[in-house]
């Protein structure tokens, strides 16, 4: 199933450090919920997530079922100029995949 | 005669090691999908107590608890309307933090996330949970090799497990 809305981050320079927020566009399925015929829909969720700045691997996050929808995160790196380039992947568990990246202006 | 060959062999010592390391850098780019998903830990996000979750993702469910963490929930605090998207911030005194790990003790699986730090990564560190009921929330950092669980009570309107 093709995911059609798009992964978004924004980032931004903040008392010498970088905020980071992230929001993947990913409908989260438990493999609990249900659809209007009342028939189960399969599990379908994002299990791994990776932040690189620079080519350099900042941060990985393993999600269970029980992230929200659509998943936003937000955390600060230390330091950080213009130009810094922020990288995130993530994969959930059919095989989907997506890259978003940024720039720090 | 001795001195040459054993230019040689510095020359030949010194491409060999070279080009290993450009294959080992070359495969593990070609490789990451797989490493992606071989490494998430089925059986921590799997478990159905809160306990089992923390043996199997860190090795030891003892933790120190501690007040150095600061850990919201919900917004107004402990209170969610929907418990389909409920919000959660952590930020801490401690130092070195490498793991942090969220669960919610009434969820059918109660680990929702569990993140490793590289020592850039400042907190706070924001994000949605789902919460299937009226339940706690529990935090658990590992910092200095030490572990430190925090945990608040959360009461909730619409359960957002589905």
């Amino acid at each position: 199933m093709a995911i059609s809305a798009r992964d978004r981050i924004r980032i931004k320079l903040k008392e010498g450090d970088t905020t980071v927020r992230v929001l993947l566009a990913h409908p989260m399925h438990t493999g609990r919920g249900k659809n209007e015929q009342g028939e189960l829909i399969p599990a379908q969720f994002i299990q791994d997530i990776r932040c690189w700045r620079n080519e350099i691997e900042v941060l990985t996050i393993k999600c269970g079922t029980a992230t929200a929808r659509n998943p936003y995160f937000s955390f600060q790196l230390a330091g950080g100029e213009a130009g810094d380039k922020i990288m995130i992947r993530w994969v959930d568990n059919l095989g989907a995949k997506g890259i978003a990246e940024a720039e720090l202006l | 005669m001795t001195d040459k060959l054993n230019k040689h062999r510095r020359a030949f010592v010194k491409n060999a090691i070279s080009a290993s390391t450009l294959a080992l850098v070359a495969s593990s780019g070609l490789i990451l999908p797989q490493r992606v998903l071989a490494h998430w830990p089925t059986d921590a996000f799997t478990a159905d107590t809160v306990e089992d979750a923390l043996l199997a993702l860190l090795g030891q469910a003892e933790d120190i608890s501690d007040e150095k963490v600061k850990f919201k929930v919900g917004s107004p605090p402990k209170y969610a309307v929907n418990g389909a998207s409920v919000p959660v911030e952590i930020e801490t005194a401690l130092n070195n933090v490498q793991r942090i790990a969220i669960l919610v003790d009434k969820n059918p699986n109660p680990l929702a996330m569990s993140m490793e730090l590289s020592s850039d990564v400042r907190l706070p560190f924001k994000n949605m949970i789902k919460v299937a009921e009226e339940s706690t929330i529990i935090a658990v950092i590992r910092a200095d090799d030490k572990l430190y669980r925090t945990s608040r009570k959360i009461k909730v309107d619409i359960g957002g497990c589905a």
